[in-house]
């Protein structure tokens, strides 16, 4: 049978957000998948070049609205390095416990959404109602259910109380009994292991040399995280295991993420528990020196990375945001190739795609010899109505204005 | 198959008779936490007009201008419509002159009736007694 092409996107039932996969189907089978991005650009990175560091802690928030702490996280390291403060343990044991309790919502958030794609929809409707908890607590201790806005240069924005302590521990034992349910469904109920193993295979191999992130690779039986690799705030302080299964497709995703929500209780109990006294925040210069950093953070999705540059003034040079979604979409191409039409959805799903959080810079790239160029406005709007001609259309209609004359020179 | 709806069905009993989780929005209301972000609010009597508020914005929500130079006279615009209710105004103001209600029911037909206006006689600043403008206000 002949090859055959469909677009998926940039607007499609399927997807939440604008990305175009053109596939190559033979039958039923995807031959060829071709990821085009650049349909939600935001130009946030030349925002940030005109912003105040203080003013672009919130820009970056933005930049994700399930992962915003680790944005901003990401974001705040790099510049207190720059700025050559520390921030004090107890600023950081708040950071970091508003980071893994925005793991566990983004978890169940995911695991709601694998079981609607695998068309389980009262799987979805339990950890969306579920996750409600852990946005209580988010709202009760930052201000905010989405974007926290905790973090500041030189530790956080908001103690915790006594109450507010044994409000999270206590609600954690609910979020534990709900999530061994969860396990027990999501690794034994066989319609939903059915529908989901074997989908999305991706071998060791390729997830190292396709340098995929997070639970993606961590599904591939590869022991990668940056909380063990290479520590930032507290991570060196807390005991937990990095989780990983050996099956690579989508049912190890699952298995990955559920084993991490019970970790992400551990710790979050084991911070409460050992939550330092002091302060919470130092005081931040305004100015930064002249210098350039990278900043690593484990994201939900996987590793987040943050390359800021300084200048000696209020405002930074240069901010590049590599996020985790763009680092999955090579290990996506592998895993959609020799999948079925049906499968699709559940496999783009599985690696959790936040697509505007990925798209940073469009550049157009002249397929046939590879050349890059800067293209206009003027040029985009004369291309443009040049492609409107040449489909058969009538050149641009004349204004009103315009034909209100004629009409007139006529009488 | 018989087996596996045998071990959905305390699940599912147990939903029969629990309460629903939402609540009946316009009639029924929950309640914000206590530090919840809502709308900003100036507390004109504190406001001393060092502008630190106007700075820090990232939303470039705050306006501040003068009203009249003899008496001391400003006014302070806070556009809701672009505020993203980070607090950044609290944290960065020096005497507690900015707060946030909780306030978060902001539909509106016109963006411009989101505008807050105060029209106020700058106050003279306290002698300050810690110097920390970095800490957090909550």
């Amino acid at each position: 049978m002949e090859e055959f092409t469909v677009p998926i996107g940039p607007q499609h039932p399927a997807l939440k957000e604008p990305i175009s996969l053109r596939m190559t189907f033979d039958g039923e089978v995807v031959k060829h998948v071709d990821v085009r991005l650049g349909y939600n650009h935001r130009g946030m990175e030349k925002m940030a070049e005109e912003r105040s560091y203080i003013q672009n802690l919130y820009l970056t928030e933005r930049i994700c609205g399930i992962c915003s702490h680790s944005h901003t996280t990401c974001f705040a390291q790099g510049v207190e390095k720059l700025m050559e403060i520390e921030p004090p343990k107890r600023g950081l044991y708040i950071r970091t416990l508003v980071a893994e309790i925005e793991r566990v919502h983004s978890h169940l958030l995911w695991l709601g959404v694998a079981g609607h794609e695998a068309g389980f929809d009262t799987f979805f409707m339990y950890t969306w109602r579920d996750r409600e908890i852990v946005m209580d607590i988010l709202e009760s201790i930052s201000g905010n259910r989405v974007h926290y806005a905790i973090n500041t240069f030189g530790g956080v924005r908001r103690d915790i109380s006594e109450a507010q302590k044994q409000t999270i521990l206590d609600s954690l034992g609910l979020l534990k009994q709900r999530t061994e349910y969860y396990t027990n469904i999501g690794t034994t109920e066989p319609t939903f292991v059915a529908r989901i193993k074997g989908v999305g295979k991706l071998s060791k191999e390729l997830a190292l040399s396709l340098c995929a992130v997070g639970p993606t690779v961590r599904a591939s039986g590869i022991k990668s995280d940056v909380r063990k690799d290479d520590p930032y705030a507290v991570y060196n302080e807390i005991p937990f295991e990095v989780c990983t299964a050996d099956t690579g497709d989508v049912f190890g995703r699952v298995v990955v993420r559920v084993n991490e929500l019970f970790e992400c209780y551990k710790m979050i109990e084991f911070m409460l528990k050992n939550l330092p006294v002091g302060d919470i925040v130092v005081k931040a210069p305004r100015r930064v020196k002249e210098n350039e950093v990278v900043s690593r953070y484990e994201a939900p999705r996987g590793e987040n990375l943050h390359y800021i540059k300084s200048n000696g003034t209020d405002k930074p040079e240069r901010l590049k945001v590599r996020a985790p979604t763009l680092a999955n979409y090579p290990a996506t191409v592998e895993m959609l190739k020799g999948c079925f039409i049906a499968d699709i959805p559940l496999i783009f799903a599985a690696i959790d795609p936040c697509i505007c959080c990925a798209e940073r810079m469009v550049e157009l790239v002249n397929v046939k010899n590879g050349e890059a160029s800067v293209v206009s406005f003027g040029d985009l709007k004369k291309l443009a109505s040049e492609q409107y001609k040449k489909c058969g259309n009538k050149p641009e209609p004349v204004s009103i204005a315009k034909q209100l004359e004629k009409i007139r020179r006529k009488s | 198959m018989k087996i596996q709806i045998l071990a959905f069905l305390p699940e599912l009993l147990k939903h029969l008779f629990r309460k629903t989780a939402t609540v009946d929005y316009p009639f029924q209301k929950l309640v914000a936490p206590e530090g919840f972000r809502g709308t900003p609010v100036l507390y004109p009597e504190k406001c001393i007009v060092c502008k630190a508020c106007v700075r820090d914005c990232p939303a470039e929500a705050l306006e501040i201008v003068s009203v009249s130079e003899t008496e001391k006279k400003f006014k302070m615009t806070i556009h809701n419509d672009r505020c993203v209710h980070c607090a950044q105004c609290v944290d960065s103001c020096p005497t507690d002159a900015m707060g946030m209600n909780k306030e978060f029911e902001l539909a509106v037909f016109d963006r411009h009736n989101l505008k807050i206006e105060y029209v106020y006689v700058k106050s003279t600043p306290a002698p300050r007694t810690t110097p920390t403008p970095n800490t957090p206000k909550t």
